[in-house]
Order: structure tokens, then C-alpha cells, then sequence
């Protein structure tokens, strides 16, 4: 509080030219303003990240500037800006729990790749039974080594091995059965 | 959205601006403009026809003004409490001329029950009280809430409530000129008990009445 203190005299000549309309003192007053709010809400908060505390500094920012005709200029400024940051902190602690309480913390996330196209939630295949019927529009050969290799699970070997056609084969026709699968379902 | 891009904003949507007068003198502005909505109620309702009368009481008149002073010291600690930076206990300022309102109704109890024991303190239903100073102190409270909301929302519900205060006590002053109400204990729970009731609903509505405003969209 210090540091807040010593900037009195400057802060308050420039709010009373800004009241006055003028925009360069303003932006000065604003920017002076800042990182002493930005100090004081770190040391009252210290366990904000700084995504929040510049929240908080801009909040205060913006409701200085709305209230600022209650500064009367034959009183001290800083007093007042305290009383406003100090309001601003309370409001955005009462919002932090607000928000908090309708979250659910977790560990981890359910997440498998760091690529966010890796972790859609939502099947993009929604209906099965389109799906059906598309496996069912297929080539005979296609539909077989789909549901070999991919339904029923076996290895590349054993599927050539009860369909008689050679591993090359297969890896084509499952290639081939899920491009068109992929190219009947997003047509719809 | 970042601090820099919000001071250019600020800056650009800065006008300038008259700071705002004392608590006192926007007091005495909200009583300039309210005196004529209480008085045309007075008048509308129809004087008391004992008024004059009832001037030359000491007893009435100490209840007359201490409503008054109440009203009045209400509003400047309303005002008060919308300044950043202003010490909260102003927000104490009404409870002198409160207790004097309370002591001299109290008195007066007492007094009828010296003189008349306890058949004297007969409470009756006095329905008319509620809405009378509900709507003596509508006008009071309208521009009681346009100029608190030109104040900041520091504490909007203790704001709300003393601008309440304030408003209801101006309409019980006004009653009592044109109601003929007169027994202590009567006055202390339809009248007093009337205008707690409104502040009480006035500092409910302090948080819907009074908020931060925003002067853009912020992200």
C-alpha cells in the first residue's frame, strides 16, 4: 500500500483533468492505474492465476470508469479506488464460488491423445442403424473383411485364412469398405 | 480480452463528467423535488381537520419531526454509502432521530398506561397505514433510486434500505398530516412497523436496483 500511496497526487490531477474531458490525461490516469491495481489484487489474492487477476484489474478498470463522477475531487483518490477494488475483489470471490460450485473437479481428464480431434465425445456416426444399412450396401468381398478384421475382431492372418484370400487382399477391401462407409454415412 | 485493449476503450467512451455533490446537498436536491409529490398527497387526501390544533402539541410535533429527521438523515447516509471511499458507519446517522421517534412513542405508551392501565394499550387493525405511506413515499422512493443508482453499488442493499428508510419515512410524515392517528402504541406498530416493513423490501430490491454497470461488452 505503499507504493499506492505515493501515486495520490499524480492519480488524483489526473482523474480531476479526465473528469474535465480529457482523454489524454484520462488514458494516463488508466494506465498509471493498472499495475498498482494489478499489485495490490495479487498480493490480497495470491492464489489467482494471473488470467484472473487481470480479470479482476480490468473489472475494477471498467467500474472505475463508470462510477468515476462519485469521485469528489476535493477528497483523496486513492481511498476511493481502494474502496472500489476492494468491492471488485469480494464480487469476483462471490462469482469464483458460484462458479465453482457447479464444477466438478477431476484429477484427470478422460483424454487419450493431446490432439483435440483425437477426444471427440460425440459419435460422429450417430445413427446405427444408417450404419447398418450402409454395411449392408457394400461389395460382398468388402462387407466380409469388414466384419472379419473390424467386428468380429480376428487377426489379418486368420481372416485370410477362413476367407482364402492372401493379408494384401484384405488390408485393401477394409481400406476400401471404410472409405465408403465413411463417404455413405457424412453424405447424409 | 486484454487490459491495454480494455484502457483504449475506456478512454474512447470517456465524456466528461460533473462529479456528483455532497451526500448533503443531493439530500437537499431529493427534498426539493419530493416535497411537492408528499404535499399533493396531503392535499389530496385531505388535511386533518385538527391540524392546527395539533401543531401546538409538543408530543405530535416531536413525532412529526423525528419522522422528518429520520427521512432526512436516512438519505444522506444512503447517498453516503454509494461514494467509494466514504466511512460505512454514516450508514448509523438515521438511528438518532429513529430513537427519537421511538422514545417519544414509547413515552407516550407508557403515558396511556399510567393513566389508563394496561385497557388503555388497545391494539386495533389499522389497515390504511401500509399503503398510505407506501404510496406518500412512492415518489420519494422513485427519485430516491434514480439518483442512487448514479452512485456506485458499493453495498446496494444496505443503500436500498436506507434510501427505503427514506422514502417511507418522508411518507409517514405525510400521513401523519392527513391521517388522524393518534394513540402511541397505535402509531408505533401500523406507522413505524410500516415504514420498517418498506425499508426491509427496499434493501431486498438493493441487489436488482443497484449493480455495476457495464459500459461495453466485455469478453
Amino acid at each position: 500500500m505503499t507504493k499506492i500511496q505515493t501515486d495520490e497526487a499524480a492519480l488524483a490531477a489526473l482523474m480531476r483533468a479526465a473528469q474535465g474531458g480529457d482523454a489524454v490525461a484520462y488514458a494516463r490516469f488508466l494506465k498509471m492505474l493498472a499495475p498498482v491495481v494489478r499489485r495490490n489484487v495479487r498480493s490480497l489474492r495470491r492464489f489467482l492465476s494471473s488470467d484472473d487477476v487481470e480479470d479482476i484489474v480490468q473489472d475494477v478498470l471498467i467500474s472505475v470508469h463508470t462510477v468515476r463522477s462519485t469521485y469528489d475531487p476535493g477528497r483523496p483518490l486513492i481511498p476511493w479506488v481502494l474502496a472500489i477494488m476492494r468491492n471488485r475483489i469480494v464480487d469476483a470471490a462471490r462469482r469464483y464460488v458460484r462458479r465453482s460450485a457447479h464444477e466438478i473437479q477431476v484429477d484427470e481428464l478422460p483424454v487419450t491423445f493431446a490432439d483435440e480431434d483425437a477426444n471427440i465425445e460425440t459419435d460422429v456416426y450417430g445413427d446405427p442403424e444408417a450404419l447398418k444399412q450402409a454395411i449392408r450396401e457394400l461389395p460382398a468381398g468388402q462387407r466380409e473383411a469388414l466384419e472379419m478384421l473390424k467386428l468380429r475382431q480376428l487377426s489379418l492372418k486368420e481372416a485370410a485364412a477362413a476367407s482364402g484370400t492372401s493379408v494384401g487382399a484384405l488390408k485393401v477391401s477394409v481400406h476400401r469398405a471404410i472409405s465408403a462407409l465413411r463417404k455413405s454415412l457424412t453424405k447424409e | 480480452m486484454e487490459t491495454d485493449r480494455v484502457i483504449d476503450q475506456l478512454v474512447g467512451a470517456a465524456s466528461p463528467v460533473r462529479p456528483l455533490r455532497t451526500p448533503l446537498a443531493r439530500t437537499l436536491i431529493w427534498l426539493l423535488i419530493v416535497a411537492p409529490f408528499v404535499a399533493m398527497i396531503v392535499l389530496v387526501m385531505s388535511p386533518r381537520a385538527d391540524l392546527i390544533e395539533k401543531m401546538a402539541d409538543p408530543k405530535f410535533v416531536i413525532e412529526l419531526l423525528a419522522a422528518l429527521v429520520t427521512g432526512v438523515a436516512a438519505a444522506v447516509a444512503a447517498f453516503a454509502t454509494t461514494i467509494p471511499g466514504r466511512d460505512r458507519r454514516i450508514a448509523l446517522l438515521p438511528l438518532l432521530p429513529l430513537g427519537v421517534w421511538l422514545g417519544s412513542l414509547g413515552y407516550g405508551c407508557l403515558q396511556t398506561w399510567v393513566q389508563y392501565g394496561a385497557g388503555g394499550l388497545r391494539l386495533q387493525p389499522d389497515w390504511v397505514c401500509f399503503p398510505a405511506i407506501a404510496l406518500a413515499g412512492a415518489g420519494p422512493a422513485i427519485a430516491m433510486a434514480v439518483m442512487l443508482r448514479r452512485g456506485a453499488p458499493l453495498a446496494p442493499r444496505l443503500s436500498t434500505l436506507l434510501g427505503g428508510l427514506a422514502a417511507a419515512g418522508l411518507g409517514s410524515f405525510g400521513l401523519r398530516l392527513f391521517h388522524v392517528q393518534d394513540a402511541s402504541l397505535m402509531v408505533l406498530v401500523w406507522q413505524v412497523g410500516s415504514v420498517f416493513a418498506l425499508a426491509a423490501l427496499a434493501g431486498f430490491a438493493g441487489r436488482r436496483l443497484l449493480q455495476w454497470r457495464r459500459p461495453f461488452a466485455h469478453a
